[in-house]
């Protein structure tokens, strides 16, 4: 038996290709640019990023997207490697919606 | 499997190895079994399948790029027969496949 990644989809049925601009946001940026800078300090590697990736459930993959993929295998990482813990992530969102200060995206 | 130079030389034929191996790893399903033929040394990298979990993938693995031709990887290939697609293999993913088919 084939042990295939969910990112193993070479070959798969698939729908047509969706094409279309996406409008980059702000925090899709900022987020972009933190991950790089996390890269280029040795913090995290791509070969790290796509493992977290591979290892999202097939429907959360399926539902996710190019930014947020990006976002949660970063948070996956800096939790892993004891740099934040998910605690204090999940009380500084809260705080941030809970402010209702929205312009940030 | 090589360590400090390649191993095989632009022109062998290789079949891409079906390893089996879980976690994360960079040869697609698709290509594994199949043969094809080196078109390039590519250099030596540190190990993807060691990194993916925080180590440092030393010693370092020759990467090659394979060049298949699209009709061996896909039985219901109706393009060109010459079309071909070339990917970047690992050298413990490949192993010497003889002259001829």
């Amino acid at each position: 038996m084939v042990n295939k990644l969910i990112t193993d989809i070479g070959g798969d049925e698939a729908d047509s290709v969706l094409i279309g601009d996406h409008e980059q946001l702000f925090w899709e940026k900022q987020m972009i640019a933190t991950f790089n800078l996390l890269q280029n300090k040795n913090i995290v590697s791509t070969d790290e990023f796509r493992r977290t990736v591979e290892e999202m459930s097939a429907e959360y993959y399926k539902n996710s997207t190019f930014y947020g993929r990006r976002l949660d295998g970063m948070i996956t990482l800096l939790i892993e490697k004891g740099f934040i813990e998910k605690a204090e992530l999940d009380a500084k969102a809260k705080s941030i919606l809970n402010a209702g200060t929205r312009d940030h995206v | 499997m090589s360590e400090t130079q390649p191993y095989y030389e632009v022109g062998d034929r290789v079949r891409i190895l079906d390893l089996g191996k879980p976690g994360h790893v960079r040869t697609p399903t698709y290509v594994r079994r199949k043969i094809g033929i080196i078109e390039r040394y590519c250099g030596m990298f540190e190990n993807p399948e060691e990194r993916a979990y925080g180590r440092l993938g030393l010693p370092p693995v020759a990467l090659y790029r394979i060049r298949l031709r699209q009709m061996d990887i896909w039985p219901d290939y109706d393009g060109q027969s010459d079309d071909v697609l070339e990917i970047e293999i690992y050298d413990h993913w490949l192993e010497h496949a003889g002259e001829n088919l």
